[in-house]
């Protein structure tokens, strides 16, 4: 809208702090003004009874103009007076206190606007929220207050004592509130935008996490299909870049294979482990399926599955030099549940303890796994293969396996890593091709 | 020391070339069919035997598969197959017909030599693919005879762990484990033999009459020799 342009426009807020400095210049302006409109009516009948009238008017011109000019410069600058600006006010005030007694008739002193000065001083105060440093805000409070003693003389003593003091407190209070009211208001600006920085980086991250994932297989492709190789190599890498492309284009298209639903149409285990495992034909992976038959899981989680299938694969045939793999299906029996696939080759291995994770095991397999609920574990040791575990469903603690069940004894490294949610090993020989 | 072998393969540049190719190997006989190493009768500690041996131009009726596999353990040889065939139901029907070892021949010449000693000092090579068989089967209880540690090792080994791996899991020696997996191999071999088509096709989740063409009865017939990887449970 037309109308929302310019100073109002609050979508063009570059910061959450520049919208509160901006709000805080409103309310500054506000003050004053609205302090000037105030004195405007009594100014006539002020200088009146002043027992000198062009000092009382020089008084109130000063302060008018003070007062119109510090709006002025906040709604143009955006933000409160600062430091010196503000300090200049209060000097101001002060002056106009002391010099009081002199431009008003003694009774005018109390509850009148004709005796425009401690109104005005007043709105110093509360608009006072540049002065950042506390030694010259308190200073400059006691300096008005003190004045306003002044100003009062002596009627100090009379009937009007408890007036005064009154008044002298509402300097304090608000000159108190004020003070809060403005750091208070920064302070949460100041977490919105360390919020909303945060909140940038999140995303920016987990982009660049979701572009890894997306990416990583398909480059590995890519990278196998520009080596040496023969004919039958590239025409089964082929069709494993044509897979992989369609699932980049999916990514640019902004959506994903099968959607970010986790409760999708669900997939079969079994075909799909073996379609992987049948674009890997080179490397003799032996598939164990028998025991997942009929297995089905969502959508969702047959992706990622897929996926990190498709990467440990690959990196099994870059980097492992294994002779065999064996990739083993096993619906859980009993109340254990679940399922688990295992993923072995015998090849060169690696020690976790000395090498990192590369994106295509940090994110691809362990982290794309598990943010779809499967425990994952990568057992390996140097010379000794690696082992790979993904699970359905991670055991809760006092249902674990007793000391005489196979898989306890077996692969009890492995079971122990994916039940619970910690770092999985780095992964060393595949960090080239992550 | 090298072990003492014999080879049976119709292909002879194969077979006379092991004992050139693989040092390891003492090969004392390189013959083309069964009859002709049972005439021969060496005393060996393996024979190496192709399963495909019969063809059309020069033996067209000799036995072969699974017939030749057990006239050779028979006899009391400890037989080794070495063969290009990929079909699991009849690499286990190998095993299930007293096979100690099951090579394929893809596999490089120095991994195949390893194989072939470890055969013949009374280890067995049971492929990976019918070990996985052999696990369906006793988990689906078609096989009971097991021990909770033989059920160990075998979940192991299923899954691909090597024997170091396996024994290091249950404390025990590498050559420990080894005598152990000797032992189940048989054990589940000779199970298996008894198996009958319809129990093991129930156990793998098969459609009945599925393993009609590897699991049926053997018949005396020479025409009916062609489908050699029939096991039966006569002969």
């Amino acid at each position: 809208m037309r109308s929302r342009s310019g100073l109002w426009r609050v979508a063009e807020l570059p910061t959450t702090r520049a919208g509160v400095e901006r709000a805080f210049s409103y309310f500054t302006a506000g003050v004053r003004l609205g302090t000037v409109a105030q004195m405007v009516p009594a100014v006539q009948l002020g200088a009146a009874r002043s027992p000198h009238e062009a000092g009382y008017l020089a008084c109130w011109g000063a302060a008018a103009l003070a007062a119109v000019a510090v709006s002025v410069v906040t709604l143009v600058r955006r933000r409160p007076p600062g430091t010196v600006v503000s300090v200049l006010d209060f000097g101001l005030a002060c002056t106009l206190l002391v010099l009081g007694p002199l431009v008003l008739a003694p009774r005018d002193r109390f509850g009148t606007w004709t005796a425009f000065q401690p109104g005005y001083a007043l709105s110093v105060i509360i608009t006072a929220g540049g002065v950042r440093v506390v030694a010259v805000w308190a200073a400059s409070l006691l300096a008005v207050s003190v004045c306003y003693v002044v100003y009062l003389g002596g009627d100090v003593g009379s009937e009007m004592t408890s007036t005064a003091v009154g008044n002298v407190l509402t300097y304090v209070v608000y000159a108190l509130v004020a003070r809060m009211f403005f750091g208070y208001t920064r302070r949460i600006a100041r977490d919105a935008d360390a919020s909303r920085a945060r909140a940038a980086e999140l995303a920016r991250r987990e982009e660049e996490r979701r572009a890894q994932v997306m990416m990583h297989n398909g480059i590995a492709v890519m990278r196998l299909l520009t080596e040496q190789g023969d004919d039958d190599a590239r025409a089964r890498l082929v069709g494993q870049a044509e897979v992989e492309l369609r699932r980049m284009r999916s990514y640019l298209r902004g959506r994903d294979a099968y959607g970010a639903d986790a409760e999708g149409p669900s997939v079969g285990l079994v075909p799909m482990v073996k379609r992987v495992c049948d674009r890997f034909a080179d490397l003799d992976v032996v598939a164990s399926l028998d025991l997942g038959t009929g297995l089905r899981i969502p959508a969702a989680q047959a992706e990622a599955l897929e996926r990190a299938l498709g990467s440990l694969l690959l990196n099994v045939r870059v980097h492992a030099r294994a002779r065999e793999v064996v990739v083993h299906l096993d619906e859980g029996e009993g109340e254990r549940g679940g399922w688990t696939l295992t993923v072995h080759d015998d090849g060169i291995g690696f020690d976790p303890a000395s090498v990192t994770a590369g994106v295509g095991l940090r994110e691809v397999v362990v982290g794309e796994l598990r943010r779809r609920g499967l425990g994952v574990a990568i057992v390996s040791a140097v010379g000794e293969g690696t082992t790979v575990t993904v699970r359905s469903r991670p055991p809760s603690p006092g249902t674990g396996a007793g000391p005489g069940d196979p898989r306890t004894s077996t692969v009890s490294a492995a079971f122990s890593e994916a039940a619970s949610p910690g770092p999985a090993f780095p992964d060393p020989a595949f960090s080239d091709a992550s | 020391m090298r072990p003492v072998v014999a080879v049976v393969d119709d292909a002879s540049l194969i077979r006379e070339s092991i004992g050139l190719l693989m040092p390891g190997l003492d090969v004392v006989a390189a013959v083309a069919t069964v009859e002709e190493l049972e005439r021969l009768g060496p005393a060996v500690d393996l024979v190496v035997l192709d399963l495909h041996l019969a063809n059309l131009e020069r033996q067209p009726d000799v036995r072969q598969g699974i017939a030749a596999l057990r006239a050779l353990t028979g006899r009391g040889y400890r037989v080794c197959v070495y063969s290009q065939e990929e079909r699991r139901f009849v690499l286990a029907a190998c095993v299930a017909a007293g096979a100690s070892g099951v090579v394929s021949k893809a596999l490089p010449r120095d991994r195949t030599e390893e194989l072939f000693r470890e055969v013949a000092a009374g280890g067995t090579v049971v492929p990976q693919a019918v070990v996985g068989i052999l696990e369906v089967l006793v988990r689906r209880d078609c096989i009971t005879v097991l021990s909770e540690r033989q059920r160990q090792i075998l979940y192991g080994r299923a899954r691909g762990l090597s024997y170091a791996q396996v024994a290091r899991e249950l404390f025990v020696s590498e050559s420990t484990l080894r005598g152990y997996w000797y032992d189940l191999t048989r054990s589940l071999s000779d199970s298996l033999r008894g198996l009958t088509p319809g129990e093991i096709e129930h156990a793998l989740g098969l459609a009945p009459g599925d393993l009609m063409e590897f699991w049926a009865e053997g018949s005396a017939d020479p025409a009916d020799r062609r489908r050699w990887w029939r096991i039966g449970r006569t002969h």
